[in-house]
């Protein structure tokens, strides 16, 4: 679709104002100039009535008197206000020409503008012409985003269906491909193993894919819910590096954590961290050359009242002008994985989403040498 | 596993039924029926009076909270243990105050499908 820069002035025919005025002939002399636009008007000739009449009419914009019996021009823009706040279109207060009093405190009251009298028809004309572009644009604005908040909660909630609805059956097709692999049902051939292999593995990546788009889903309807309690972070690590390691071995590659301090106690939702830790653990692995070392850090900064760990890689490191994706849903870099195997890009977000959950952030840094260093760090009970 | 009773499999996906029966084939279970939903649940279990039912929540027809409410009107001291997947938290917490025993996720490794299942069956029959 192409966009072109000229894009046309809106057509404000038939756009409603209401012009507020206890002087008749003052509300003649305007609606002479304004129905030469096409716009739709009403008046009122108080305040008070002013209110009613909005009420039904609904205009877009508001003429209005100072003086008038009754309550003012200010006190009947105040009430507008709070009575439609955002909802309530742009007020053009009606001053003389040299009451500057009057504009400061028409403006101060939610007055969008003002014009001053003696009218000249040019003038009146441009000014509502620019106010009512505005409220229009502004209009229309606030409906875009409602439109857009809708899908983009319908596309959450479609994602999080269709991602719980195909956990089952996959993970049918995974457990069954297991029990053809350990020969509950028959010995297999050869090449027969070799398909059974295949099957497993791709039902295997396809669940992972399909946790993290749930896991997504969840986060982003807002249904991310952590159960902080007092864990050990250091045995959460430990756990999951002893994990990582059984992977981490078809590629040569190690895990090394020497847990200092031993224990690092703090309020975390352990299956969440877990996630992260194994998260940062298998990207670790993933984008490091075969062969090579992760080293993984816990610390615990009592003076500064936090604590967190660390993850040191081997790999090509984040290239800077990729650096913002890197965090993002579906962030993929140009950066692969070294052993073909597969990433979908939500891992790093899902991760930030959850140690954000725990008020604590992660940071990526490349390393001097080689390689880059995820670091995550979180509040410590005080 | 040490147990030689009867053990009904309540879920309306056939692949889960498939699945979770050559688990509990792979355990030993002696004896296993097989109902897709709720309804036919209840009636298989009157007729033949199961030592122990896994019960899936979400089912059409007759859903498990519903076929939970149901076994135990039937039978107030029978054994339930709900089968889950990533059923809301409410879901398992009702079902356990409607009397259910305990809970096993489906959608894990068969390795710990089958230790929260032998483990589960094992405590629930220990007392016998």
């Amino acid at each position: 679709m192409e966009v072109s820069s000229n894009i046309p002035p809106p057509d404000l025919k038939g756009r409603r104002i209401l012009i507020v005025d206890d002087d008749r002939l003052n509300i003649r002399i305007l609606a002479g100039i304004l129905k030469t636009e096409g716009y739709v008007l009403s008046d009122a000739n108080t305040g008070e009535k002013a209110i009613e009449v909005y009420a039904n009419f609904k205009p877009h914009l508001v003429l209005l008197d100072v003086m008038m019996p009754g309550i003012d021009g200010f006190e009947t823009c105040r009430r507008l206000k709070k009575a439609y706040g955002d909802d309530c279109p742009p007020v053009i207060f009606i001053t003389a020409k040299n009451e500057s009093d009057d504009v400061v405190e028409g403006l101060s009251a939610g007055g969008a503008d003002y014009l001053p009298k003696p009218f000249k028809p040019k003038e009146v004309l441009a000014r509502i012409r620019s106010h009512l572009q505005n409220q229009l644009l502004s209009e229309q604005q606030k409906l875009l985003v409602e439109q857009l908040n809708k899908a983009d909660a319908a596309k959450t909630r479609f994602l999080g269906m269709a991602a719980h609805d195909l956990r089952n059956p996959l993970s049918s097709i995974r457990g069954l491909a297991e029990f053809l692999l350990d020969g509950t049902v028959g010995q297999l051939t050869p090449d027969q193993l070799d398909l059974v292999n295949t099957i497993h593995s791709a039902s295997q990546s396809m669940l992972t894919l399909v946790n993290e788009l749930l896991d997504v889903a969840t986060i982003e309807s807002g249904e991310l819910k952590i159960n902080p309690e007092p864990h050990d972070l250091t045995e959460i690590i430990t756990k999951s590096v002893y994990l990582t390691n059984i992977e981490a071995a078809k590629k040569q590659t190690r895990v090394d954590f020497n847990p200092q301090p031993p224990s690092v106690v703090a309020k975390i939702d352990s299956a969440k961290m877990r996630q992260v830790v194994e998260n940062l653990l298998s990207n670790a692995v993933k984008y490091s050359p075969p062969g090579s070392i992760i080293t993984v850090e816990v610390r615990s900064e009592i003076g500064l009242r936090t604590c967190g760990f660390s993850v040191k890689d081997q790999g090509p490191g984040i290239p800077e002008n990729e650096r913002h994706k890197l965090f993002k849903d579906f962030g993929r870099l140009s950066v692969q994985p070294t052993a073909g195997e597969k990433s979908t890009g939500l891992g790093l977000a899902i991760c930030r989403k959850i140690v954000e959950a725990h008020h604590g952030s992660v940071v990526a840094e490349n390393l001097p040498e080689r390689g880059c260093e995820f670091r995550v760090t979180l509040p410590l009970p005080s | 596993m040490n147990f030689n009773g009867t053990i009904l499999l309540v879920d309306d996906e056939a692949h889960i039924r498939k699945f979770v029966g050559l688990i509990l084939k792979q355990l030993g279970a002696p004896r296993l029926l097989e109902a897709p939903n709720g309804k036919e649940a209840v009636a298989i279990y009157e007729k033949e009076n199961p030592d122990l039912v896994l019960l899936d929540i979400n089912m059409p027809i007759m859903d498990g909270i519903e076929t939970l409410k149901k076994l135990r009107e039937i039978d107030p001291e029978c054994i339930v243990v709900m089968l889950t997947s990533l059923a809301s938290r409410s879901n398992i917490e009702n079902a356990l105050a409607l009397g259910a025993t305990n809970y096993i996720r489906k959608d894990t490794p068969k390795e710990e499908i089958a230790k929260a299942l032998s483990e589960t069956i094992t405590s629930c029959f220990a007392e016998e």
